[in-house]
């Protein structure tokens, strides 16, 4: 990777840390506090205006409960090293993201640590080879 | 006159005096296209937002939280529409009006988006096109004037007519959109529909550009206010792609301003007192 290619993508990371308030307010989630949870991807929504991914976490009772995961735009995503193939069902990850204030199984992607060990999101120290 | 808006007064008698005279020097030749500067590909935003900001200031770190710089000097009026903005948000019931699929960002909000840019410049006007949004802009580099009061209407890009001084693109903005259509900012900034801009884009290095904005509003603001932004050139052959807004919006809005999320099967899944 150029060191062009590499102040491109800290500048990306940088602004778009904030990517997924493009849209829509974020009222819902809880800015100061983040969760962590472990599960399997159930489907990968490569859509705008967001991303979402669907992850089955098993609960306290040991039953699994569908979680939603909003991220950034396929287009934020993509140059920050995304691909619609990066997750795909049946993939055990581990997510960390600001949760709804109301209790709802959902939130903000903040990072989420594939099987491969692989960091990414907008928390990630670092990001692959953005998608070309 | 009340004196607290005299300054605002002169300033845009002065300001609009120099742009009729500067434009009629100007409109009598159109630049070669092989003479405008290389804006070519695609551009994210690097910093910038809306704070008050001198173009040097637009590439240091953005100013505190709690900085005054955060604020537009708003008149009465604005200051009561912003602090009442606060409590909507937090309340959430301060809905972004880009939520609703196929609302434009408008101008100059446009200026701070996620996602890339294009800046397309010809001799007779340029676009700027916003991946996020979408949202295109044109602004009218031909020698025309601006419209005539009371032969234009406000939209969200508004009318924007310019010059090219030498590597300088300078234009100014009229017939915007304002409170109750647009927003500045999801922080509750907002401005009226008397909102001109005068805006200058410039490279300040081969890969980054410079846009400086004063934002002139006789009703909201009690003095000019300058934001700059920087954006980088992304690297050589980056795509720019789709943004369907509807292709799944997970996040409606309710007839009283309330984000709600729905999960993938289109169900709400807020807990709704």
């Amino acid at each position: 990777m150029s060191v062009r290619f590499g102040l491109t993508l800290l500048l990306l990371a940088a602004v778009q840390s904030g990517a997924a308030l493009a849209h829509h307010s974020t009222a819902m989630f809880e800015p100061e506090r983040r969760i962590t949870l472990n599960g399997t991807i159930k489907e990968f929504q490569w859509t705008n205006p967001h991303a979402w991914i669907q992850v089955s976490v098993l609960g306290a009772d040991g039953k699994p409960a569908d979680w939603s995961f909003e991220c950034g735009s396929p287009n934020t995503l993509s140059r920050l090293g995304w691909k619609p193939s990066t997750l795909k069902p049946g993939d055990t990850i581990a997510i960390v993201a600001n949760p709804m204030k109301d209790g709802t199984h959902a939130g903000l992607m903040y990072t989420i640590k594939l099987a491969d060990g692989r960091m990414l999101g907008p928390g990630a120290a670092s990001t692959e080879a953005p998608a070309r | 006159m009340n004196s607290a808006r005299r300054p605002v007064m002169v300033g845009r008698m002065l300001a609009a005096a120099l742009w009729i005279w500067a434009g009629t020097t100007a409109a009598q030749s159109l630049p070669r296209a092989a003479d405008l500067p290389d804006w070519s590909g695609a551009w994210t935003r690097s910093t910038g937002a809306f704070y008050e900001s001198t173009a040097e200031q637009a590439l240091e770190p953005p100013p505190p939280a709690d900085s005054p710089r955060r604020k537009p000097p708003y008149t009465p009026k604005f200051e009561a529409i912003y602090r009442d903005n606060l409590a909507r948000i937090a309340a959430d019931r301060f809905p972004d009006p880009i939520s609703v699929c196929g609302t434009p960002a408008g101008w100059p909000r446009l200026l701070a988006l996620p996602d890339a840019y294009e800046f397309v410049t010809r001799p007779e006007q340029t676009w700027v096109l916003t991946e996020n949004g979408p949202n295109v802009m044109r602004i009218y580099t031909d020698g025309r004037s601006d419209p005539a009061p009371g032969d234009f209407w406000a939209t969200y890009t508004g009318y924007n007519v310019g010059r090219w001084e030498k590597d300088t693109l300078v234009f100014r903005s009229l017939g915007l959109k304002g409170v109750g259509s647009t927003i500045l900012a999801r922080t509750g900034l907002v401005m009226s529909d008397k909102l001109e801009t005068t805006t200058r884009i410039r490279l300040i290095a081969p890969d980054r550009l410079l846009v400086t904005t004063v934002l002139t509003d006789a009703e909201a603001l009690t003095r000019p206010w300058p934001v700059a932004f920087t954006y980088s050139r992304l690297p050589p052959g980056s795509t720019v792609y789709d943004y369907a807004c509807a292709e799944n919006n997970r996040n409606p809005i309710t007839s009283d301003g309330r984000t709600l999320t729905l999960d993938s099967g289109g169900r709400v899944i807020d807990k709704i007192e």
